[in-house]
């Protein structure tokens, strides 16, 4: 099975590369939200300059925003988390078009593992992901006012960074691959992905602690595995080496997200092999 | 004046065929040559749409055996259960050795598709298009290189293999198709309509390739089309296939000499009314006359024509014109179906394949 996944990863790579509208999209999309998104949900810049304005800043991100020194550095975690879902949730992009192309049928008739067919698109999306948040994570550093480690940051805090990214990522590539192999045209697949991509965005802690949502949002977004990684990786940035109190909710987050990867799996699994069966 | 008799694709494998039915030959030779055998084939889609009804028939090694009808008769559906790509209703079927139902590996192992639409992926050239389903189907590394060649070089795409498969004409394409389903080396091979949209210069070329591919490479040929030119002229046997059940199955010059009818028109001087004589001469099975032109339908026009032509001579007569319709496909189509095949009304996504194909040969 291993050898038919890597051929087919590889034919989901090269149409990639080469897809120049696609390839160019999916390296600016990342700055963009970054960007846009860094200036116009700053909450410290809402506060007018005045003597003394400086100290207020210094203490809203103290008390709101876990002790990030700026915003850029808060909202850094939770692009990074919304980079990886957007790219599951297209992952299963083109097994719809191949079924609609017909070549589908091409790959079913092949003497090869079903499974292969949706891990090679799993595993290229996990790839396109690690890559495209690890450029995001050097252009956070390089902005103006961008992102700052801490001083413990090392390589343990990039590995953390990138464990929940990947859990966080499978979850949501098996949710929406089960999607896909029912899907009959891409147009179903834009529909739901479209809908649900800002509000599961914007139901998290990615943009803004859930502390200042009212009661309910904040419940919503206190289990939307989004948050979850989002946090960890915030952690990882600010804290830089972890401990007490944080390290146990950093542990417990990451528990939360490797049950959400595993339950999506074995659902995955199953719902997408039924997708494929025979007619 | 005679139309061309057409050309019978590699009468050994005639003999193949011949002697399935011969009950000479031990069984035990016949379990060899037989390739694909589906016995009372049925396909039901929910909730009650009888796709394929009780299909019967047996395929030899190195044949080229088609269906012939018109869209939606069940020809695709009987490729897809071959090919383990739809389950089986009801019935049982074996494809090079193996159970379709219970050993679906060794089916797929054993056989190749070439699906009606895309085969190959745009995105990538004709070359890794080959390479890919070369490593789907296992085939050992330093093989495939050589291999991939070869076939590019038979069917004339050396030029392009290097190029996005998406900038091929129609013709290219289909042709590219053909040589991914054959880079495993199947013993099978399933043609879904291999010429659908193409223009006809381009579809004798893609005959030429697929009597070649039989011919040389000694792979039998499962094939469904809905032309009846490309039957005739491709396909060792035949089996005419409408509302999902077998009507007709034979080579396609025995349907046409027991179910259609090859017309001889003579026109003699004004004179008496010779139909009798006519019809007392061998060979000759009708006779109706239209003035002074004698319409005569012959059972076997080869043998048929030389008895009418010493008959005519013996009687000193002087013929103004002959004209000889052969018996065609489309008369044997609509004896077995009571309608034309042509009357079809084109099934949309044929037609949507058909456009997308000409624009993509287009640009």
């Amino acid at each position: 099975m291993m050898s038919e996944t890597k051929e087919l990863m590889v034919r989901d790579l090269k149409k990639w590369f080469r897809s120049p509208a696609w390839l160019f999209a999916s390296l600016v999309q990342p700055v963009l939200w970054l960007v846009l998104f860094g200036n116009a949900f700053n909450p410290t810049s809402m506060i007018p300059s005045f003597p003394g304005s400086g100290a207020i800043k210094t203490q809203i991100l103290q008390s709101t925003f876990g002790g990030a020194p700026n915003y850029i550095t808060f909202l850094t975690a939770g692009m990074l988390c919304f980079l990886v879902v957007t790219w599951a949730m297209w992952a299963g992009g083109p097994l719809v078009t191949d079924r609609s192309l017909g070549y589908l049928n091409k790959l079913l008739v092949a003497p090869i593992s079903r499974t292969a067919i949706t891990f090679s698109l799993l595993l290229s999306s996990i790839l396109k992901g690690v890559v495209l948040s690890a450029i995001l994570l050097v252009v956070a550093l390089i902005l103006p006012g961008g992102l700052v480690f801490a001083s413990g940051f090392g390589v343990a805090n990039l590995l953390g960074i990138f464990t929940a990214l990947i859990l966080l990522s499978v979850g949501f590539l098996w949710l929406f691959m089960m999607l896909s192999v029912r899907a009959r045209s891409f147009e179903t697949l834009a529909a739901i992905g479209s809908t649900l991509g800002l509000p599961l965005l914007f139901a998290s802690s990615a943009l803004l602690p859930t502390a200042s949502m009212p009661g309910w949002l904040s419940t919503i977004a206190g289990i939307n595995p989004i948050s979850k990684a989002a946090d960890v990786i915030r952690y990882l940035i600010v804290q830089g080496a972890l401990s007490g109190g944080v390290l146990s909710t950093v542990t417990f987050d990451l528990v939360y997200l490797l049950s959400f990867a595993a339950v999506c799996t074995l659902l995955g699994i199953y719902a997408s092999n039924r997708g494929l069966r025979m007619e | 004046m005679f139309e061309r008799t057409p050309e019978v694709t590699s009468s050994d494998h005639f003999k193949c065929t011949d002697y399935l039915f011969e009950p000479a030959v031990a069984s035990s030779d016949v379990k060899m040559n037989t390739i694909i055998e589906a016995r009372g084939l049925t396909k039901v889609y929910p909730p009650s749409t009888r796709a394929v009804n009780q299909v019967s028939f047996s395929v030899s090694e190195g044949e080229i055996f088609g269906f012939l009808g018109p869209n939606g008769a069940g020809k695709t559906t009987t490729i897809k259960m071959l090919t383990t790509l739809a389950s089986i209703t009801d019935g049982r079927c074996n494809v090079g050795g193996y159970d379709v139902r219970t050993q679906q590996d060794g089916v797929r192992r054993n056989i190749g598709l070439v699906p009606q639409d895309a085969a190959v992926d745009g995105d990538l050239t004709g070359m890794e298009n080959l390479v890919l389903s070369a490593r789907l189907y296992k085939v050992p590394d330093e093989e495939i290189k050589r291999k991939a060649d070869e076939l590019i070089g038979l069917v004339g795409l050396d030029g392009a293999a290097g190029r996005l498969t998406r900038t091929y004409s129609g013709g290219m394409r289909k042709r590219l198709e053909l040589i991914v389903g054959l880079i495993h080396e199947p013993k099978v091979l399933f043609l879904d309509e291999p010429t659908l949209g193409l223009d006809i210069q381009t579809r004798t070329a893609m005959w030429d390739y697929i009597k070649g591919i039989n011919r040389d490479r000694k792979v039998t040929i499962f094939m469904t089309t809905h032309y009846l030119e490309e039957a005739d002229s491709l396909c060792g046997r035949v089996a005419i296939i409408d509302h999902g059940r077998i009507k007709a199955l034979d080579s396609p010059n025995a349907l046409k000499s027991s179910l259609g009818r090859d017309i001889l028109e003579v026109e003699l001087p004004e004179g008496p009314d010779i139909s009798a004589k006519f019809s007392s001469m061998e060979g000759v099975t009708e006779v109706s006359r239209k003035g002074s032109v004698y319409s005569l339908r012959m059972e076997n026009s080869g043998k048929s024509l030389q008895e009418i032509s010493v008959g005519l001579w013996e009687l000193g007569l002087e013929v103004k014109d002959v004209r000889l319709t052969r018996s065609s496909l489309d008369q044997v189509f609509l004896n077995v179906t009571g309608r034309l095949i042509r009357d079809e009304v084109v099934d949309n996504a044929d037609s949507l394949i058909a456009m997308a194909r000409a624009e993509r040969a287009r640009n």
